[in-house]
């Protein structure tokens, strides 16, 4: 039987927050070196992203699997999903439009313990 | 002379932006198709104009034809491509001893028009976009497709490779519905899948793939692994590695997602970029049936007001 590790789900920070996205990527490191087959649904802010967008999102994807976790996409607009799809971003990560959804694939239920302002833990 | 024939084309900003009578189908552009139709009727007297000349320059042109003993004009507003058969067409107008015969489709008009002489000169500043009452239906039941939308120009696109319409593709079938222009440079570990069209100058490197449906035009570069799968990459256009562009139209750096119905700018994402455009070439210089260095049609262009007159 396997068993999925917990559901995290994060806010992407804006493009250009070099500070933030530094903070942001050192959470996800922390997770994975934490856990075990973590679930991180990136939720994103912006319509548009950038081309540090998708370093730092590659960056999480890097992280997550080496804890055999799984990164997901939430809230990306259809412009984003075209950009995803182009760069083959769907090939390492699940895009669904909201982080509901998201969450709801990945079978996990509300957990109200986060941990900081903009991310959130669920239970798998 | 029996026929003249003015084509108004819409200008080339709205045309790059909006789509799609300017792009090139397939080695050569939708201008390109009509032109060369008419021209097998033996028009005595041909003139392409930019829609955003005034008006009165366009009439000017008729009666000026009309004056000058043209018995019959065509106007063709260019935003479909539409395989009328002209011949059939005028006999429709001469038989009805119709004033103005409009061509219709079962979407509705064409923007193709023949107008009499008599009624130009009768009626010179009446606009000639109008439907009048004295105007004749003419239903066309062949191949059309109208322009307006990247997707309108994909179908194009896949119902000429598919050969379910009469365009030809300006290159050498190098395979079961593999057109390729001489002039392209392609790697040999390229994989060329289905239907496709490589056009002239274009250069796929190392690990390309090339789908079923798709097109490249003129000196478009695609970097080393990237896929395209029902896709159209418009002239000057280069891509950069390891993408896969599915059901879409990319022009410069600018993406037309038809699945998505979005529009995306992928210079800012460096995966795209406008190329330099190769000097001197246009489409009509490189078709393979003519004088590799003649336009294939004589047209003149009138695209100011201030141009002084239209040449026949």
């Amino acid at each position: 039987m396997t068993q999925n590790g917990p559901v995290v789900v994060k806010q992407l920070p804006e493009s250009g927050a070099k500070y933030r996205r530094k903070q942001f990527l050192a959470e996800v490191k922390q997770l994975a070196r934490q856990s075990y087959r973590p679930q991180l649904i990136v939720d994103l802010p912006s319509k548009k992203i950038g081309p540090d967008t998708l370093d730092l999102l590659l960056s999480c994807v890097e992280q997550v699997e080496r804890s055999e976790g799984r990164v997901s996409v939430a809230g990306a607009s259809p412009e984003v999903a075209a950009i995803l799809e182009l760069t083959q971003l769907t090939s390492v990560v699940n895009v669904f439009p909201s982080v509901s959804e998201a969450v709801g694939i990945e079978g996990a239920y509300p957990f109200d313990a986060p941990d900081s302002d903009d991310s959130q833990h669920m239970a798998a | 002379m029996e026929l003249g024939a003015l084509v108004v084309v819409q200008s080339q900003n709205v045309a790059e932006q909006a789509g799609s009578s300017a792009w090139p189908v397939l080695g050569r552009t939708v201008l390109d198709q009509w032109v060369e139709r008419v021209q097998t009727l033996g028009v005595g007297a041909l003139s392409v104009v930019d829609r955003e000349a005034p008006a009165s320059s366009r009439i000017r042109t008729m009666v000026d034809w009309a004056k000058g003993g043209v018995e019959r004009i065509l106007l063709i507003l260019l935003g479909s491509y539409a395989e009328v058969d002209f011949a059939d067409l005028i006999r429709f107008h001469h038989q009805g001893q119709n004033r103005v015969t409009r061509v219709f489709d079962s979407v509705g008009p064409l923007g193709v028009s023949l107008l009499d002489r008599q009624t130009i000169l009768k009626n010179p500043e009446g606009n000639e976009f109008t439907p009048t009452k004295h105007s004749s239906r003419y239903d066309f039941l062949g191949y059309s497709v109208r322009l307006s939308s990247p997707s309108g120009y994909r179908k194009l696109v896949e119902d000429a490779l598919a050969g379910r319409c009469g365009i030809q593709p300006n290159g050498v079938e190098a395979g079961n519905d593999v057109w390729i222009h001489p002039t392209a440079h392609i790697d040999p570990s390229v994989k060329l899948e289905g239907s496709c069209y490589i056009g002239p100058y274009a250069r796929l490197n190392p690990g390309v793939a090339i789908g079923n449906g798709s097109s490249v035009e003129h000196n478009c570069d695609i970097d080393i692994g990237t896929t395209l799968e029902r896709s159209s990459l418009l002239p000057d256009t280069y891509l950069a590695p390891g993408l896969y562009v599915r059901n879409s139209v990319i022009n410069g750096t600018r993406l037309e997602n038809l699945e998505r119905n979005v529009s995306v700018d992928l210079g800012s994402l460096g995966l795209a970029s406008r190329r330099k455009p190769i000097a001197r070439y246009s489409p009509r210089t490189v078709a393979l049936s003519k004088d590799s260095n003649e336009p294939c049609v004589a047209i003149s262009i009138a695209r100011s007001s201030s141009d002084p007159a239209l040449p026949n």
